[in-house]
């Protein structure tokens, strides 16, 4: 994955390998995926395979501390390995509960955008239905049963609007800061004239909506 | 003026800070739905008036006529009176909907704080669908987590050191913790496990020493 090692930086060639190395790691995959989730507006695609592989590494870390601490093996190492786990496991919780808030906040706007909804979980998926039950419900009981009929929409403001015009939506157009691990050249950006130059391990803040697919595509990472 | 209250509502939760919640304004609440039940009196009286209008103005037609100039007038203005009705009941509907989605919204983010109970002193904030609301929603999670086998409501900031230093404020006697059991009496300082601590902490049974 790790191309641009070839331009013009082969004078570090073990380093670039220990680095690519480092980055293919799952531990470094994760952190990636969490960093993008945290910083992207809007829901990414769930890492399913990701997630199960480093369920399993937990599984299997926590095992190991067990047999450890059962072995009587020096506590230093027991509690740097205990450290090492927690990271991971902190990484995955935080991973999950971003994308559970990004659901909670925009579950109306994923329902019906096919794109989105396709980027769940199985389980999400069926968290989300469950949100856009208890959400019904609430805004039905408090607000819309009060209504007219033809104001009673959670979706559009009154039946003569054509599309659902009321349903919250996360901001495209944010600045997001972004690094591309290599370069992707002259980049034109939707609204500017000039294109900008995307160099490897350069910071860049750009419109989220701008980069969008060069995100998809793990092309480049939020910082 | 129209759509005053439900802008009031509005500002009202506007001003608030933002994650804190203030009592659920029923009064002013009841006042702007009683508003729009008011508008759509008036709006179904003036598309009744505007219908009468259009069908003299048809039988006229027929009979080679037009309509009369105050009658023009009158359809115009009973025209814009019902836009004016219609665009109010919109605001007010609005406004009604992004005071409950809003409250909602931090009734939400409470539920990560403090899991499955809410304190007494801001649950008689709530009204009764947003309790009903927020205990639905706890369930959710839940069964989400439960699902998955893990659960999100701990580790919410990143981990320094797997042991925590903690001061135990209520009398519970003795726990089985992961590694060890441990005396919970009060006033007792413990160095635990991170993990085992935090669930301690967010329901107010331990306090974080910091050394």
């Amino acid at each position: 994955m790790e191309t641009g090692a070839q331009d013009g930086s082969s004078g570090y060639s073990t380093m670039d390998d220990y680095e690519s190395l480092i980055s293919t790691t799952d531990a470094e995959l994760l952190k990636r995926a969490w960093q993008n989730e945290k910083a992207a507006p809007q829901i990414l695609r769930f890492e399913a395979a990701l997630i199960q592989r480093s369920r399993e590494q937990i599984k299997l870390m926590e095992e190991t501390v067990g047999e450890f601490t059962r072995n009587g093996i020096d506590p230093l190492t027991v509690s740097l390995y205990q450290m090492d786990l927690d990271r991971t496991v902190f990484l995955l919780r935080s991973y999950l509960r971003t994308r559970l808030q990004k659901i909670e906040k925009y579950v109306f706007h994923i329902q019906k955008t096919a794109e989105l909804w396709n980027r769940l979980s199985r389980q999400e998926k069926r968290f989300a239905e469950r949100c856009i039950e208890d959400m019904e419900k609430h805004l039905d009981q408090s607000v819309l049963s009060k209504l007219p009929s033809s104001y009673k929409s959670h979706l559009k403001q009154s039946s003569s609007s054509e599309e659902d015009d009321m349903v919250p939506e996360p901001r495209l157009d944010t600045y997001v800061i972004c690094r591309s691990k290599r370069f992707l050249g002259a980049f034109q950006l939707d609204d500017r004239q000039f294109p900008v130059n995307i160099e490897a391990d350069d910071l860049y803040a750009l419109p989220y909506k701008s980069i969008k697919p060069l995100v998809e595509t793990g092309q480049i990472d939020l910082v | 003026m129209y759509g005053k209250k439900g802008s009031e509502l509005v500002k009202e939760l506007a001003s608030s800070e933002p994650g804190q919640l203030s009592a659920f304004n029923n009064d002013l609440f009841a006042q702007v739905i009683d508003e729009c039940t008011g508008h759509l009196h008036h709006l179904g009286s003036l598309i009744r008036k505007i219908e009468e209008l259009k069908k003299i103005e048809e039988i006229k037609k027929l009979n080679n006529q037009e309509l009369e100039e105050s009658e023009k007038q009158l359809l115009k203005a009973h025209n814009s009176g019902a836009l004016i009705h219609h665009l109010s009941l919109l605001r007010n509907k609005r406004c009604l909907m992004a005071y409950v989605y809003n409250r909602a919204e931090t009734i939400r983010s409470l539920g990560w704080a403090v899991e499955r109970v809410l304190p007494e002193e801001i649950e008689e904030k709530l009204s009764g669908s947003e309790k009903e609301y927020f205990k639905n929603h706890a369930a959710s999670l839940q069964s989400y987590m439960s699902e998955l086998d893990l659960d999100l409501a701990v580790d919410m900031v990143p981990p320094k050191d797997p042991y925590i230093k903690v001061r135990v404020l209520e009398d519970i006697g003795n726990v089985l913790l992961s590694d060890q059991s441990a005396n919970l009496a009060r006033h007792a300082i413990l160095f635990l496990r991170r993990t085992d601590a935090e669930q301690y902490i967010s329901q107010a049974i331990f306090t974080l020493m910091l050394w």
